[in-house]
């Protein structure tokens, strides 16, 4: 869990369980320790913080519900990341009909001091991964995120995806070939 | 071509942390924490909701089952067997003393189900006997005639009445 503090799988699991047993206070633990891995993946996803972060909320709610339906704690993680990966080919689908405006304004605030040229580059390349994401199928997109997320095996990916480790690498594989044609003026 | 692999995932990542980097964690915490708050609050009310509907529910079921006990034994009209075979309804019409019967065959012994048609608590076999049965036919084929119907004696003692009192008499 490179994205947060660390935190042993032990404590994951008695925590998993608090929450289960309807401890709130140990779900907002796991909520710290897992949000910036679910935030990541879900930006990966998206390409937008704005929209992650509306679905890594949307994902920890959903998980906070279902999470008296998880039988083996250990498995937290690949269940949590599935759910916001859901979510997030949920919202991406949903911006794709209404062919959302991405919102400037909301968690995302950049605070570093960029030049404008800098800033425009940055703004540019955000929006130009965002509509190419969108143009990915969702097996796809969720291969591109999963595969770049440090610590998550292939076979845990292979699960959060629901197929086998090959066809996670060929989705990956489709989706980096989709995108180098998408991409190629930033490139 | 990895050149250019490696340039895609770079890509993704660099603009991934620009927009990490930005992210304000406190305010996405206390946001997820809110909502959760309102998941609960969401939840606990449906559940209660649903709890208060099924009592309600219960109560309703239970009314209803109530009514139609009530209606089917109003309803039910004392039945009068022949013993050769014949059957009269006897419809009651104050409670005790005079009833309205229909009767297809006449005989000189019968017995006859009093039902929920006048005030007893349960169905009780009478003794019927037929006094005069000598009348004319009707259009319909019924005969006019009197019987008495006897009351057995713990019916009669459940309701505290005396068997002079109870005994019925009606027109067939």
């Amino acid at each position: 869990m490179n994205d947060g503090q660390k935190a042993n799988t032990s404590d994951i699991e008695r925590l998993v369980k608090a929450s289960q047993a309807g401890d709130r206070n140990a779900f907002d633990k796991l909520v710290r320790l897992y949000q910036r891995r679910v935030m990541r993946m879900a930006v990966r996803m998206l390409g937008n913080a704005n929209e992650a972060a509306e679905v890594v909320q949307a994902g920890f709610v959903k998980a906070y519900l279902g999470i008296g339906k998880l039988r083996n704690p250990k498995r937290f993680e690949v269940w949590l990341l599935r759910i916001v990966a859901n979510a997030a080919i949920s919202r991406a689908r949903a911006a794709k009909r209404r062919a959302e405006k991405v919102k400037v304004a909301g968690y995302y605030e950049n605070k570093k001091n960029l030049s404008p040229v800098e800033r425009a580059s940055a703004r540019e390349l955000k929006e130009a991964i965002q509509q190419a994401m969108l143009k990915l199928s969702k097996k796809e997109a969720k291969a591109i995120a999963l595969f770049g997320l440090k610590d998550l095996s292939h076979r845990q990916v292979s699960e959060i995806m629901g197929c086998s480790v090959e066809a996670a690498r060929w989705h990956v594989f489709r989706a980096r070939q989709k995108l180098k044609g998408l991409l190629k003026d930033h490139l | 071509m990895k050149d250019k692999n490696e340039q895609i995932d770079l890509l993704i990542e660099r603009n991934t942390t620009e927009q990490l980097e930005a992210v304000d964690w406190d305010r996405l915490n206390t946001a997820i924490s809110r909502r959760l708050d309102q998941a609960r609050q969401s939840t606990t009310s449906r559940l209660r909701f649903r709890t208060v509907f099924k009592i309600a529910a219960g109560f309703a079921a239970a009314a209803a089952v109530v009514f139609v006990l009530v209606a089917v034994r109003t309803d039910t009209p004392t039945t009068v067997r022949f013993e050769n075979r014949g059957r009269a309804v006897v419809k009651f019409v104050e409670s005790k003393g005079s009833a309205k019967v229909e009767i297809k065959h006449t005989s000189a012994k019968a017995t006859v189900m009093v039902g929920g048609g006048i005030s007893l608590k349960r169905v009780a076999k009478c003794d019927i006997k037929i006094i005069d049965a000598n009348g004319d036919k009707e259009k319909n084929g019924s005969r006019a005639a009197w019987i008495i119907i006897r009351m057995p004696e713990p019916v009669l003692a459940d309701n505290g009445i005396s068997r002079d009192e109870n005994d019925f008499a009606c027109l067939l």
